[in-house]
């Protein structure tokens, strides 16, 4: 047969292939042009885009036979002066947070500015109509690539921003600073990054910091663990290899040589960029990385009657298939291990993503081919669909205990006597549905063998709790050390990533075979496995006195967790202890039920709980506002809790709290707007575990050839917390940028400093990096070190654990302190005429700001994911079975954003803990859904108890 | 600064057969209505639309008899080509370049955006992502990409 080749030009480069597939697959598999991301493969999200013939166009849709004689570039291929151009205006907009979007982002600007040098927004916007961007809410990409279009048009400059230490930002990157005495906006300046660290050191606390990850995500090559492929693992007898990949010298070479760097299980960074790995050791006899994939359940209930594997097995290219037998021990679970890593032969699946049997092949292709030939005979069962399902009498048990996974009564005062001598009472029932996260990375980990165990480059919330979790999977819960889990870069998670996903099948493999094994979720995989938000069902009862004074709260919460617990409690819990609002009144009966359904398993989602109830509250003080006649702003202003005053909980609002503070600075856009079309809703979210629970924050500085290490296993999924740390302790030192450095951080190197959750990061962590830079200052003091001679301290060890005791839930005393700090906020949403949002004004207390661009990133992000909550989001299920493709999540698209404007609401009272930072995470995604709610209420006078919101300009659109 | 962006006109038949009673039928009224001699008829038609010439005015829209013609947001570069609106065995023995209403598209979209309504492939605009997917998948070259890289023009 006649061979047809294909060819075309890649960044210059005349390339031929011979294979019909996905420019997608080519590009990546083939050239290792790893900037073009691989987000759903279906055309969805944008993030493979790269330009062909001057246009932007998804590589996963176009195909290497249409592409012949086309001249593709990607991200690799642009000019220096294009790169420098993008990563300038990127990091200086604060356009960039997990970054996996990014480069494709980047394509479709460079696609834009090459045809329209000057660009306006809404030619912006609809140039990138097409990518997805789940953490930025689109406002400072759309800014990054107007920027990015002026200097290329020459009318800006790259300026060394490690120079500059007045006004980086120009005026149009505004956000509202409502602040105290020793805040300065005017002192911003910035970090460039690690090839062009300068000597200033203006960037401490408060300062508006470029962050330390925008080259390596703006030009692709920082790797997230999809982007580990075979040639990662290098032999050892081929030192060459590594030199190359690393950019040595003879000299460092040899150097690297001498220090042991080029041993069995070292992993190598590129040269000048101690983050970014690009190669591990390994043993010559190594077999090359092997791929794995389960096959997962069609039905959400049935019982499993026989998997037939032979054929799979013989399929030349297939290392294996493992079943529930080929598990030490065959349950994982965040908290409560009742998640069966496969279904065995004659048990029952819980849901349609539930694994079965986990094929392992030489080639992603065979893997395909072999989980074809796997077939699995089923008994279906009629599944259990919904709550009421789950309660009804008889109904069939999920888990062996029953349906009732988690419950929790939270009681103070007497709600039912508050009730009954109200003014005016407003009560109604609410749904609130699955939110699937949506993160633009699909989970993916590669697993080896490392030392007497196993090492696994994941991608998740928190490294240790992984490690936990394969280990009860090892049976080595006394021994989790020879598990090693090093996080890569994190796509985003928004709490999906919290639960194991892929790295306990890929180290199960890697074990079994004795070789390097990815395990990558497809998007549809992805949707149908990790935990959402879960759907509520609640009745909401509070009542007020005359003149709009809360007196008390009834309701019941019932949650849908799913198939799986994953961390229903501690989410059931806060949705129980947040439904009261910021507000002053302590007579409240809060019951809380999670129920264990046939449908996909339900967990940590940004908000953690709080999303669904706050939505039940905040629309029912709309009601009562009405029945007193007072304005929505002044029944909250009224009720709002201040320093000193008793949180609903008993807990003593301490000296940071500012909720009034940011209904105060949003009143006048509030008064602005016409009456019947603004909504205004107040949030308050713990940050921090809490709840008596070892919450801890570790960090450890080590002071190695002259520089500053700071090794924390804290999760950057986006938010920017290692920019945060590396501000932290430049505030506490007064070392320049070019001395503090962040190396490569696993459960080997770094403390255990717990979850990317609880929007703690910047809270515990930091106050433990602070701790411990503390520490670092005090030595460098004593012995009279200074930034010139910190070779000095070489060797020495830093190390800090920050622990504030809290009390658990139900606790005795008088007022238990249920978490070390709250962070409160207003949001106003303003509907034009017909019903469109067109401005957000978001205020939020988060105590100090640390780095101002990123806390509006996070406010910008977090207020469109919580508008797609209440307007357009859906996650439908057909008899449990998930119907949503990515693209059909309803995902706000940059074309259809309003204008979302953040208020930092900083108080000159703080917090004496982390510079007084409170974290801004999760509370980002409450209030504006509930704020869009009450400008429909107003609008119309219908309260509506539903999530999506029905009859509003979005729903026309369905 | 505020720029205004042109619409340009779209023919939905790529021609190809004399029998289907939906495509263009070359009579002219299209070029006779266009002030700026943005579109030509050749071969007896369908028209050719000069994109850098047209404005998007409409009026070829307007005076097309078949309704063939519709102007529409550059932006919009993946179009079904085709308005045949005959059962899947009509439409083929119709039209070499006919949509057969097989749902291919429809399977294949990942934002809902292209459905199969009335025998032919129709593109909601306030949903389509432009990714091209449609025009990769159809299996008669009906859905076009007007930038010329998932298809020809």
């Amino acid at each position: 047969m006649r061979s047809i080749s294909y060819t075309f030009t890649v960044n210059g480069i005349e390339r031929t292939t011979e294979e019909k597939k996905p420019l997608l697959r080519y590009l990546r598999d083939d050239l290792k042009l790893y900037s073009v991301k691989d987000g759903c493969s279906e055309g969805a999200c944008g993030t493979c885009t790269i330009v062909v013939d001057g246009h932007a166009v998804k590589s996963c849709v176009l195909t290497t036979d249409r592409a012949v004689g086309k001249n593709i570039i990607t991200v690799e291929g642009l000019s220096l002066r294009e790169k420098e151009a993008f990563v300038y205006a990127f990091g200086t907009a604060g356009s960039v947070q997990c970054g996996f979007c990014i480069p494709g982002m980047v394509m479709a600007a460079k696609a834009l500015i090459d045809r329209e040098p000057d660009p306006t927004d809404d030619e912006i916007k609809r140039a990138i109509k097409g990518n997805i961007c789940r953490c930025t809410g689109y406002k400072k990409i759309i800014l990054g690539i107007r920027r990015a279009a002026a200097i290329l048009r020459g009318e800006e400059e790259i300026r060394d921003i490690s120079q500059f230490t007045g006004k980086m930002l120009p005026e149009e990157n505004e956000f509202i600073s409502v602040v105290g005495s020793n805040y300065d906006p005017e002192l911003a300046s910035g970090i460039a990054n690690y090839e062009n660290r300068g000597e200033s050191s203006q960037y401490g606390v408060g300062k508006n910091v470029f962050r330390i990850d925008v080259r390596k995500k703006v030009l692709g090559y920082g790797k997230y663990p999809d982007d580990i492929g075979p040639e990662y693992f290098v032999p050892s007898d081929r030192p060459d290899i590594v030199r190359e990949l690393a950019g040595w010298t003879e000299d460092e070479y040899k150097e690297a040589e001498a220090k042991g760097m080029l041993k069995v299980g070292t992993t190598v960074s590129k040269k000048d960029e101690p983050l970014v790995n690009i190669c591990t050791i390994v043993d010559p006899d190594m077999p090359p990385m092997a791929y794995c994939s389960a096959v997962r359940s069609d039905y959400p209930r049935a019982i499993v009657k026989k998997i037939n594997k032979e054929k799979a097995e013989s399929l030349p290219g297939v290392l294996g298939v493992l079943t529930a037998e080929d598990v030490p021990h065959n349950k994982v679970g965040h908290i409560q291990q009742d998640w069966d890593v496969m279904i065995a032969e004659g048990d029952t699946t819980r849901m349609v993503g539930d694994a079965i049997c986990l094929v392992v092949a030489e080639s992603p292709y065979i893997l395909e081919q072999a989980k074809k030939a796997v077939k699995i005979e089923y008994e279906p069962l009629e599944p259990v669909k919904s709550i009421a399902e789950a309660r009804a009498e008889g109904a069939p048990k999920i888990h062996e205990n029953g349906n009732l996974c988690q419950q929790r009564h939270v009681v103070r005062g007497d709600a039912a006597k508050a009730l009954a001598e109200s003014a005016y009472i407003a009560t109604a029932s609410f749904t609130t549905p699955f939110t699937e996260h949506a993160f633009l990375e699909p989970e993916c980990a590669v697993s080896f063998p490392y030392g007497d165990g196993v090492k696994i480059l994941s991608t998740d919330q928190g490294a240790y709790d992984t490690r936990h979790e394969v280990a009860i999977m090892l049976g080595w819960e006394d021994a989790q050390e020879r598990i090693v889990v090093e996080n890569q870069l994190i796509g985003g998670g928004f709490g999906g990533k919290e639960d194991v996903t892929t790295q306990h099948i890929s180290a199960l493999a890697a074990l079994k075979f004795g070789r390097p094994v990815k395990a990558k979720f497809s998007r549809a995989e992805s949707l149908r496995v990790h935990p959402k938000r879960h759907a509520m069902e609640g009745t909401f009862t509070i009542g007020c006195d005359e003149n709009g004074i809360l007196q008390g709260l009834d309701c019941d919460i019932n949650f849908d967790t799913g198939a799986y617990a994953s961390l229903c409690g501690p989410v059931l819990e806060r949705a129980c202890t947040h439904s009261v609002g910021p507000y002053n009144y302590h007579n409240t009966d809060i019951r809380g039920h999670g129920y264990y359904t046939n449908n996909p398993p339900a967990g940590a989602f940004r908000g953690f709980g709080v999303c669904q109830s706050q939505f039940a509250l905040e629309s029912l003080l709309n009601v009562l506002a009405k029945k007193v006649g007072i304005s929505p702003w002044e029944i909250r202003y009224r009720n709002a809790i201040e320093p000193g005053l008793e949180l609903p909980n008993g807990q003593i609002a301490d000296v940071s709290t500012a909720l009034k503070e940011t209904l105060v600075a949003v009143k006048p856009y509030f008064d602005d707007a016409p009456e019947d079309r603004v909504g205004i809703a107040c949030a308050m979210k713990n940050a921090g575990v809490g709840v008596g629970l070892p919450d801890k924050g570790r960090a450890k500085l080590e002071v190695k050839d002259g520089l500053v290490w700071i090794f924390t296993a804290a999760s950057d999924i986006g938010q920017g917390c290692q920019t945060v740390f590396i501000q932290d302790v430049a505030q506490a030192t007064d070392l320049p940028i070019t001395k503090i450095w962040i190396g490569i951080y696993n459960t080997d190197n770094a403390p255990n400093s717990g979850t990317t959750s609880g929007s703690r990061q910047t809270l515990v962590t930091g106050e433990a990096v602070k701790g411990a830079a503390k520490l670092l200052k005090a030595a460098m003091d004593k012995e009279g070190v200074t930034e010139d001679s910190l070779d000095k301290l070489n060797g020495r060890v830093f190390e800090y654990e920050y622990f504030e005791p809290t009390d658990k839930l139900g606790s005795d005393k008088p007022h238990p302190k249920s978490h070390i700090a709250y962070g409160f906020a207003t949001n106003v949403a303003v509907l034009d005429a017909e019903g469109k949002v067109t401005d957000i004004y978001a205020a939020f207390d988060a105590g100090k700001v640390v780095n101002p661009l990123s806390m509006s990133g996070q406010i910008e992000g977090g207020v469109l994911m919580s508008m797609g909550y209440a307007l357009t989001e859906t996650w439908p299920l057909d008899n449990c079975v998930p119907t949503a493709k990515y693209g059909t999540l309803g995902l706000f698209r940059a074309p259809d954003i309003p204008d979302i404007h953040a208020i930092h609401v900083e108080k000159d009272e703080l917090l004496e803990v982390a510079y007084g930072a409170k974290g801004v995470g999760e509370i980002t995604s409450i209030p504006a859904a509930p704020a869009i709610a009450g400008a429909y209420y107003a609008r119309d006078g219908v309260l509506r108890t539903s999530l999506p919101i029905e009859d509003t300009f979005y729903s026309k659109k369905k | 600064m505020i720029k205004r962006v042109r619409k340009k006109a779209y023919v939905r038949c790529r021609g190809g057969s004399i029998s289907c009673t939906y495509g263009c039928i070359g009579c002219g009224l299209c070029v006779s209505a266009c002030h700026l001699a943005a579109i030509k008829l050749e071969d007896g038609g369908p028209p050719v639309i000069d994109r850098d010439k047209c404005v998007g005015c409409g009026l070829c829209a307007g005076a097309c008899p078949q309704h063939l013609i519709e102007v529409i947001l550059p932006d919009y570069n993946i179009q079904v080509k085709c308005s045949n609106c005959d059962a899947g065995k009509a439409a083929r023995e119709a039209c070499v370049n006919s949509c057969i209403a097989c749902g291919l598209c429809e399977r294949n979209c990942p934002a809902d955006a292209i459905h199969v309504i009335g025998n032919k492939a129709v593109i909601d605009p306030g949903k389509c992502i432009c990714c091209g997917m449609c025009a990769v998948k159809c299996p008669r070259g009906v859905i076009r990409d007007s930038n010329g890289v998932m298809t020809a023009d």
